[in-house]
This record gives C-alpha cells, sequence and structure tokens, in this order.
C-alpha cells in the first residue's frame, strides 16, 4: 500500500477524494522527468471534491 | 453527501459529433436533448462541435476549447450522438474528445448511433467503445440506435417513430443511475491505498 499526501480542493478547502490512477500519454514528452518507462507515460492521480464535485489531477507520488 | 441525500442535478450535455453540411443528426441530437431536458433532476446542454474552436494544428490538450473543456469537467455523464461514416465515427468527434482527459475520469457516457441503414449506428458504437474506455469514461449497456434516420424524422426535424420516446426512456435510466453511482464513487469511494 502506498500513501500519499492529501489534496486540499483550491475552491473548498476540502480535503479531496482520490478516485482513479491512469497514465497520460500526452504529456509523455512534455513532462520528461515525470516520465514512467515501464507504464508508457506520465502517471497521473484524479481527485473529486466532496463539496464542489470538481475533479483535480496531479502527478502520481 | 451521501449519496441518498444529494439533492444536487445532474448535468449531462449532449454532444453532436458531426459538422457534416445536411447532418441528420442533427435531428436526432436535437430530439435526444428535448427529451433528456423533460427529466427531473437532470440538467442538460446541447454541444455542437461544429461551434468548438479546436485548433487544427495541434492535438490532445494543445488544440482545446476552454469552453467545452469546462462543460465537460462539470459534466457528470455524456450523450454522444455519433453518426456511422465508414463504420467509424467522425473524424472531428474524435479529435473534440481527445483534446480532454481528466474531466472525463469515472463519468458515464452513452452513445446513440445514427445511420443511413437498418443498423442504427451499431457498427459506429463498438468502434467508439474502446476511445471512450481509454478516456476513462464508463460506458453503459444501452444505446440509442437510429436506423435509417432520414425516415425517423420529417423535413421539420419532428420524430415520425414514437417508438423512440421509450427506448430513449430506458437509455436514459440506465445513464442515470450510472452517472449517480459514479458521482458517489468520484467523491467518496477511495482508491485503495491512500
Ligand atoms: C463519409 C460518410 C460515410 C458513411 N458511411 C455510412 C456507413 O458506413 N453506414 C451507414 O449506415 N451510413 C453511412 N453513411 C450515411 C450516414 O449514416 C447518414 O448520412 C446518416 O444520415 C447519419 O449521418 P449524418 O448525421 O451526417 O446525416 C455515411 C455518410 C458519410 C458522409
Ligand atoms: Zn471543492
Amino acid at each position: 500500500m502506498t500513501e500519499t499526501s492529501k489534496m486540499v480542493c483550491p475552491d473548498c478547502g476540502v480535503e479531496t477524494n482520490r478516485h482513479a490512477e491512469k497514465v497520460e500519454y500526452t504529456d509523455a514528452g512534455a513532462d520528461a522527468e515525470g516520465f514512467d518507462p515501464a507504464l508508457g507515460g506520465v502517471l497521473e492521480e484524479f481527485h473529486a471534491c466532496p463539496d464542489c464535485g470538481r475533479t483535480h489531477a496531479r502527478r502520481a507520488e | 453527501m451521501s449519496a441518498r441525500t444529494d439533492t444536487r442535478p445532474l448535468f449531462i450535455p449532449v454532444v453532436l459529433g458531426t459538422v457534416r453540411q445536411g447532418r441528420m443528426s442533427e435531428h436526432v441530437a436535437r430530439f435526444v436533448h428535448a427529451e433528456l431536458a423533460k427529466r427531473p433532476g437532470v440538467e442538460t446542454e446541447l454541444v455542437d462541435i461544429r461551434e468548438l474552436k479546436l485548433s487544427n494544428t495541434d492535438e490532445g490538450g494543445g488544440a482545446r476549447d476552454v469552453r467545452f473543456t469546462e462543460t465537460v469537467a462539470r459534466a457528470d455523464a455524456l450523450v454522444l450522438v455519433v453518426p456511422e461514416y465508414n463504420h467509424g465515427y467522425p473524424g472531428l468527434l474524435k479529435h473534440a474528445l481527445d483534446t480532454n482527459l481528466k474531466e472525463y475520469i469515472h463519468k458515464a457516457v452513452g452513445v446513440c448511433g445514427v445511420s443511413a441503414g437498418p443498423f442504427g449506428g451499431t457498427r459506429v458504437i463498438e468502434n467508439l467503445l474502446p476511445v471512450l474506455r481509454e478516456l476513462g469514461l464508463v460506458t453503459v449497456f444501452w444505446d440509442g440506435n437510429f436506423s435509417s434516420v432520414q425516415k425517423a424524422f420529417d423535413a421539420e426535424g419532428n420524430l415520425t417513430d414514437a417508438a423512440y420516446v421509450r427506448r430513449l426512456d430506458k437509455f436514459f435510466r440506465e445513464l442515470v443511475w450510472m452517472a449517480k453511482v459514479l458521482r458517489h464513487g468520484r467523491e467518496h469511494v477511495a482508491l485503495e491505498g491512500g
């Protein structure tokens, strides 16, 4: 199990829910540092805010 | 907020997926949008890909139309109205869909296929499913199938076959269920490991 740092919704100040991870292929060239050769792209994590419902993404930790 | 007490309306835009002059899919999209707008607890909007300001010298996020991205970000589900072109989907629809990514993750999608032929766009729907899956959307198992579309609407765009109303109702019920479940999941069900 990997523990990741909490994310807070910038609009509501509420802790978000990390509901998905996904490889982003389109950023592979742009984000050379984040490129994961095993996955063939940059692994991103997706969070939703339980208050406003908005999705926030960041590079997975 | 628990799913039981969640009274927020669902936002489900309908995307008209072709720019062709004389497109019959526009009748379908207007009909689908009007039927969806009648449902309590659902807000909708018709998105015409012809109106999007997408770059044609870039792909993916680099080609995006900010308003379209914002609409998808607000959406809980999408309905795609997609004509069958050589058994596939219009290239410009794919171009438009590719401009977003995080805005789609764990949201529901339903497809209405449109064809001149007898199969109601089933081939284009099957061809589109792997793309929708990779975008992070969750497909429902009901579709809209508009066969021989030139006969399904009159010249003014009025429906000539009332059976479509009942079929669409089944499609919407499944889509709304999936949209509610996924909204609850996005907001409250954490991925394992943090
Ligand atoms: C480039 C092109 C390819 C087409 N290929 C098919 C096809 O494979 N099967 C079919 O049933 N109809 C096909 N059609 C007819 C469309 O399904 C028909 O025009 C229908 O009205 C839906 O498309 P529309 O919204 O552009 O009118 C094709 C139309 C075009 C313009
Ligand atoms: Zn928020």
